[in-house]
């Protein structure tokens, strides 16, 4: 007996839930708290540095904040809560109402009963000249016209019609609802099993390893109950969170391609890419490829993105030119040279010696003169250098070379030397992501796409007729309903008894 | 030719336009509705022709972008955008009572642009905005912020058609005293410093929102605080617009401007939140007019629409249409946006103030369709819920980039 009892208390506390959870007043109610407190997160800067806090607010105000999780507003836990609600919320008043709805959707054609015809919100009454399987031809091709789809069933003396179409329209906000259940459930797994980090990597480098963001959930709470292993390196000597990717990653080079002003560029980056190499566990080359923002690199689910560049402060590059005969169309012949020091170069028999360089050089509009620039953070936004040709040991020339220039550099004997690199003293900053629940988002996505139009744009319309054979001609009784959109269904139903009494 | 004279054009016939529906509401001529619904579509076939010859002009100076990338070029399209679905409302209810609120909003958006000062050039992108997803997010995002402009405007006439009457003068005395209230507060708290202004301008929409949560709540029963509600909404819209016009006239005139400076630090220095007294006092005197006016004149605009605009259950249905179009674009304006961060980034979403808002609307709008699915409701409450939604489309829209600050850095001023 006691056993039983208790079941019913279960029982009606849980039907008490269940009943909670499927109101949709709740829904509009949990909408309402969702897209309130959304405000604040977007007024008050997140994830800001503390003094940046402290610059902005007193520090009560701070420690108000700080207790409130106003600061990473939308990860606190009370946050989750509210979307944790709504999603009980979703996920049950879908279940309480999809299986009617499937029910409805499947239920076969049945003729109109004597009081359904009486209660159909639009009605009309034609009279056809002939008989009634005149009237009854007439119907069909109507309804045909619409693409309904119909049922013909003959009794006493009368003839009915029941016909439907738009009957998937139903599915259009389950479809919806899912969507968004599977974009949270794909959000879930990408931070339970998924990663964020970066990577700063300097040309001609390799790392086994990228520095961590948001480590991957799972591992944590794994690591905290001491079952498993955590596959996160905490390395006090870094200070940063980092993970084995499991193959090894090379930057083989990075540029920087700058909006052009009258052939001298501005400074303003239009495109940067990076050569990145990946190397399996026996340092294979696997593959390569140059990555620039908008396209990204993915190798064994870890995707590189694009993301920034900078100079390695007092890093000293090596300088790549490339030296060719005038005359000839060949690709000429490429030297590597450190600054400050000179090499010879065996197709002209000549030397080239490095006497100055620049990360920003630019031709003076009037005199034409190349001038040396420091840029900021010494940004290598069109690198310079300074030579002295020499034959043996006899200086030639000296002249002025720059990667992009607006005239031709002065070269008076028989050759061109032009800069193709500086090379070895940027770093290309990568964004690295693995999440494995991204699929189920962007299948999620496409969801939500199609949902909402079906939903809106279909609906399920009915029409039954009723034929009933007179004097030399049949009185039809047209009557019709739907679910939605019931204007555009009016003018529908008008137009297919306009197109039964023609 | 170029595209900037052909654009100038189009401004003109969106004036021409505007005063035409206006003529035709006040002199009930058949003939000047088809000027006024032909010299819109030459405006349209003129601002089209325009945005494909600036989209052609940027190729020839080797920059090769869509014209949709900063606040000039969104401004004209979400111009474009109105003024097409409007046609296509005209066409579809065969009515054209509509144009006389629609093309106001389409000349009034092109003219800000001159106004303010919005630079035309045509700038190179950044990196992370080339790529083939702008030009899905930005044009389907705006054409769904064009269907919610129309359903806006749709659900004030319908809540102005809606009031039996205006209710007793001490309703406007309750708005005025609430005018005359704010006032100073407003001042003093300018006067406190920046934070304290985001704070009041802050509490201002959230006292909005309170009062608006209440009418719903109500179910919009009492007509009069419906009206007076209404009478609020446009006297501050009305308001703050030609404000911030002002002000930006007035900064670019006496160029206080400081490199470095946003106009979001500026804004209503030159009027509510002037240092001079004298300033303040005329701007919310002018505000106190205007709200009498509005809400004194309402009801004589009312019968005057009455004759014209359509029955209110196709109103109500033609809301409806415009949000149940919106609401899947933007949804797909969303959904574009984080398909497009997650290839240049690596994260669908960040929570970034913009994207926040644009999920705020999002909410706003689902609640009003579930209002409408589920709980049945219609006509005044629905179109009140219309009218917050289009609130949160524009805060989304000019807002965020105005006052707040995040990834979509287009929508700068300066």
């Amino acid at each position: 007996m006691e056993n039983q009892n208790q079941q019913g208390v279960v029982e009606i506390v849980s039907e008490k839930i269940w009943k909670f959870f499927s109101s949709v007043k709740l829904a509009v109610v949990l909408l309402i708290i969702l897209a309130v407190v959304s405000v604040i997160g977007t007024v008050i800067q997140q994830n800001q540095a503390p003094e940046d806090y402290l610059r902005e607010y007193s520090p009560a105000t701070v420690q108000l904040f700080e207790t409130l999780g106003f600061f990473d507003l939308y990860h606190t836990w009370w946050f989750v809560l509210i979307l944790l609600l709504f999603t009980a919320n979703l996920t049950i008043c879908t279940l309480e109402r999809f299986p009617t709805a499937w029910k409805v959707m499947r239920a076969p054609l049945k003729p109109l009963e004597e009081a359904g015809y009486k209660a159909a919100p639009f009605k009309q009454e034609i009279s056809i000249k002939g008989g009634a399987e005149k009237a009854e031809a007439a119907v069909l091709k109507a309804l045909q016209g619409k693409r309904y789809s119909s049922l013909v069933a003959k009794e006493q003396g009368a003839t009915h019609l029941a016909s439907q179409k738009g009957a998937y329209s139903r599915m259009g906000v389950y479809i919806t609802h899912v969507s968004i259940l599977m974009i949270f459930i794909g959000a879930l797994i990408g931070s339970f099993f998924g990663f964020k980090g970066f990577l700063n990597l300097p040309e001609n480098q390799v790392t086994s390893v990228v520095y961590l963001r948001n480590e991957p959930l799972w591992d944590k709470i794994m690591a905290g109950f001491g079952i498993g292993n955590s596959s996160v390196i905490y390395d006090p000597q870094v200070g940063v969170p980092s993970m084995p990717l499991g193959f090894y990653l090379r930057c083989d080079d990075f540029e920087v391609d700058y909006y052009q002003n009258a052939g001298r560029p501005t400074g303003m980056p239009s495109e940067y890419w990076s050569k990145l190499s990946v190397f399996d566990q026996q340092q294979q080359k696997v593959l390569d490829k140059r990555i620039r923002v908008n396209d990204p690199l993915t190798f064994h689910g870890i995707t590189f993105y694009q993301s920034s560049y900078g100079t390695i402060p007092n890093a000293v590059g090596k300088i790549i030119l490339n030296v060719r005969l005038k005359q000839s169309q060949g690709p000429g012949e490429t030297v590597v040279v450190d600054p400050g020091s000179s090499v010879y170069v065996k197709s002209i028999d000549r030397t080239i010696r490095v006497t100055g360089f620049a990360p920003f050089g630019m031709r003076d509009q009037r005199t034409g003169m190349v001038q040396f620039y420091q840029s900021q953070n010494e940004e290598l936004i069109n690198p310079t250098v300074d030579l002295e040709i020499l034959r043996g040991k006899t200086p030639v020339f000296r002249t002025q070379v720059m990667k992009v220039d607006s005239a031709e550099p002065m070269m008076p004997e028989n050759y061109i030397i032009s800069f193709v690199d500086y090379w070895g003293a940027r770093y290309t900053g990568l964004q690295v992501t693995k999440d494995p629940g991204v699929w189920i988002v962007y299948t999620g996505f496409i969801l939500l796409c199609v949902g909402p139009v079906i939903a809106f744009f279909g609906s399920h319309r009915k029409v039954w007729v009723r034929i009933q054979e007179g004097k030399g001609q049949a009185a039809v009784l047209v009557v019709g309903s739907s679910n939605r959109n019931r204007l555009a269904f009016e003018r529908e139903f008008n137009s297919i008894a306009e197109e039964i009494a023609r | 030719m170029e595209s900037s004279q052909l654009f100038t054009f189009a401004t003109v016939a969106y004036l021409a336009a505007m005063v035409a529906y206006i003529s035709y509401l006040a002199f009930r001529s058949e003939g000047i509705g088809k000027a006024a619904s032909f010299i819109t579509y030459a405006g349209l076939a003129l601002q089209t022709v325009a945005l494909a010859m600036r989209w052609i002009e940027s190729y020839q100076m080797g920059i090769g972008r869509v014209p949709l990338s900063n606040l000039y070029e969104s401004l004209v399209f979400f111009t474009w955008s109105t003024v097409l679905i409007y046609i296509i409302v005209e066409w579809k209810y065969k009515t054209r009572a509509f144009g006389a609120f629609v093309l106001p909003v389409a000349f009034l958006s092109l003219a800000f642009i001159n106004f303010a000062g919005i630079s035309t050039d045509i700038s190179p992108l950044v990196p992370a905005l080339k790529s083939n997803w702008l030009f899905y997010h930005v044009l389907i995002s705006f054409l769904g912020y064009a269907a919610f402009g129309v359903a806006f405007a749709v659900s004030m006439i319908f809540l102005l058609i809606d009031m039996e009457d205006r209710g007793p003068v001490r309703n406007a005395g309750f708005g005025l005293a609430a005018i005359a209230v704010l006032a100073p507060i407003g001042y003093a708290m300018a006067s406190a410093g920046e934070r304290m202004k985001m704070v009041f301008w802050m509490g201002l929409g959230v006292l909005i929102l309170v009062w608006f949560l209440y009418l719903v709540m109500r179910g919009a029963q009492n007509k009069p605080q419906v009206y007076l509600f209404w009478a609020f909404c446009v006297t501050l819209a009305v308001g703050l617009m030609v404000a911030m016009g002002i002000d930006i006239v007035y900064l670019n005139l006496t160029h206080s401007l400081q490199p470095g400076d946003s106009m979001k630090q500026h804004l209503f220095e030159s009027s509510f939140l002037s240092k001079s007294v004298f300033n303040v006092l005329v701007s919310w005197a002018l505000i106190v007019g205007l709200f009498w006016l509005v809400w004194a004149k309402g009801m004589a605009l009312k019968k005057l629409l009455a004759q014209y605009v359509p029955k209110q259950e196709i109103m109500d249905d033609v809301t409806y249409r415009m949000i149940a179009i919106g609401w899947p674009l933007l949804t797909g304006g969303i959904i574009t946006g984080a398909v497009w961060a997650n290839s240049a980034w690596g994260t669908y979403w960040s929570w970034d103030p913009k994207e926040t808002w644009s999920l705020i609307t999002w909410f706003v709008y689902a609640i009003y369709l579930h209002a409408r699915y589920v709980r049945g409701w219609k006509g005044t409450q629905m179109a009140v819920i219309s009218a917050v939604g289009f609130l949160a489309v524009i805060f989304t829209y000019l807002g965020v980039n105005l006052v707040l600050s995040g990834l979509h850095s287009y929508g700068g001023m300066n």
